[in-house]
């Protein structure tokens, strides 16, 4: 429990995120605080949810909107957003961005000693939901932004007993 | 000899990216979603590389790798792993596993090929297979006027082949004297984004090397391109010889 309480969430995650952004997207994104929980999810959106279980449970979900999920796709596969065919891109890229980032975080826990293993992302997309976990011991949320989109980061956290 | 390459990942996006960076060299790139799939390729296939992710369902990479090094017939096929995970613990179990090397995403493909060249050398593909070559097809001249025909269906890989070899056709022209381009989209069956991005390119292109150009449209299309911001102010010709006439 205390090693879930000290780890410093939010210099790990914003290591992550930068880090994916910049290299797999060429995008910068800046922190925003607070977080654009409305801008995100007014419309529909993508939530790419990705798990980690060990001396350490917990979820990493990442929620954009479909425009800036599209612009994402677009970015990584190097085509114009018009290119894009169909939603099944924007699934697996968001997937794999937060295959990333929860992979690079759950580096970091198991560093700082908090071993646990990955679980393979899963994504849900639609309009008028909330993706929300209960009886976590930590939960944390991160806003980031570029000059049109924002971006949400959630993380939840608990002892395994 | 082309390289064959087999990317084993679930995501489509991470072989994309492995596919595109192999693009330049003699290689034939091949895919998989899983272990299960990525065996079955390798036993076919018998690749000379294998870029391996670990996270996949079915059978994991390790699953597959461990499977791999069991087959006398696969077991020295040289495998660069690719995790998300870059804890220490993670790093050093799948090294043990005799492995030639490891990335951990995020990656860029120039820095996949940079460990491949680590242990083995990439052959730039040869001139009839590189991409300038390949759009060498879209050039030819009339008198002192080089003409860019466009395809029937420009898609976003056409742009890229075609704007790649532009500004070398460009440079050829300016050491030629050749001063006057004709760019030439009667053929083109759909005006769409990638369409217009090259037209602007080209423009682009020319005005900065003081090459004077011209563009052959349909009326049809003429009327398509003013839909466009970006290509509504742009003075079309109807024909080849409409376009030598005004340039």
């Amino acid at each position: 429990m205390s090693g879930i309480q000290t780890v410093d969430l939010k210099s790990f995650v914003t290591h992550s995120v930068n880090s994916v952004f910049e290299t797999m997207l060429s995008m910068r994104l800046a922190p925003e605080d607070p977080p654009n929980r409305q801008g995100v999810t007014a419309g529909k959106h993508f939530v790419g949810t990705v798990g980690f279980a060990g001396a350490v449970m917990g979820n990493v979900n990442i929620a954009v909107s479909r425009e800036f999920a599209r612009e994402m796709t677009a970015a990584m596969l190097g085509m114009s957003v018009e290119e894009i065919s169909s939603d099944e891109e924007v699934n697996d890229v968001i997937g794999e961005v937060c295959n990333m980032v929860g992979g690079d975080l759950k580096s970091r826990l198991c560093d700082a000693g908090l071993t646990c293993s990955l679980s393979i992302p899963s994504i849900t997309f639609g309009d008028g939901f909330r993706v929300e976990s209960k009886g976590w011991d930590r939960h944390e949320q991160f806003g980031f932004r570029n000059s049109h989109h924002s971006a949400l980061l959630e993380v939840y956290m608990k002892s395994p007993n | 000899m082309a390289l064959k390459v087999l990317t084993v990942d679930d995501s489509k996006t991470i072989r994309m990216i492995v596919k595109k960076a192999f693009q330049p060299y003699n290689c034939v790139v091949f895919e998989a979603e899983n272990g299960v799939e990525g065996l079955a390729a390798a036993t076919k296939e018998k690749p000379g590389l294998i870029i391996l992710d670990i996270t996949m369902p079915v059978m994991t990479g390790i699953e597959m790798l461990d499977r791999l090094k069991g087959d006398a017939s696969l077991k020295d096929i040289p495998v660069i792993m690719l995790t998300a995970e870059s804890g220490k613990d993670n790093v050093v179990n799948i090294v043990k596993k005799g492995i030639k090397d490891y990335m951990v995403k995020p990656f860029k493909g120039e820095d996949l090929l940079e460990r491949v060249r680590k242990f083995m050398t990439l052959e730039p593909k040869t001139e009839e297979e590189s991409p300038e070559n390949k759009a060498a097809k879209y050039f030819t001249q009339v008198e002192d006027i080089v003409v860019l025909t466009l395809p029937a269906k420009v898609t976003r890989p056409v742009t890229v082949e075609v704007e790649g070899s532009l500004q070398t056709k460009i440079k050829d022209m300016t050491a030629a004297q050749l001063k006057k381009m004709i760019l030439d989209m009667g053929g083109v069956s759909e005006t769409n984004v990638s369409l217009i991005k090259l037209i602007i390119a080209a423009f682009q292109q020319c005005q900065k090397s003081n090459v004077a150009v011209k563009l052959v449209a349909s009326p049809k299309q003429g009327e398509e391109l003013k839909g466009f911001q970006e290509t509504s102010q742009i003075a079309v010709a109807s024909s080849i010889d409409e376009a030598k006439g005004s340039l």
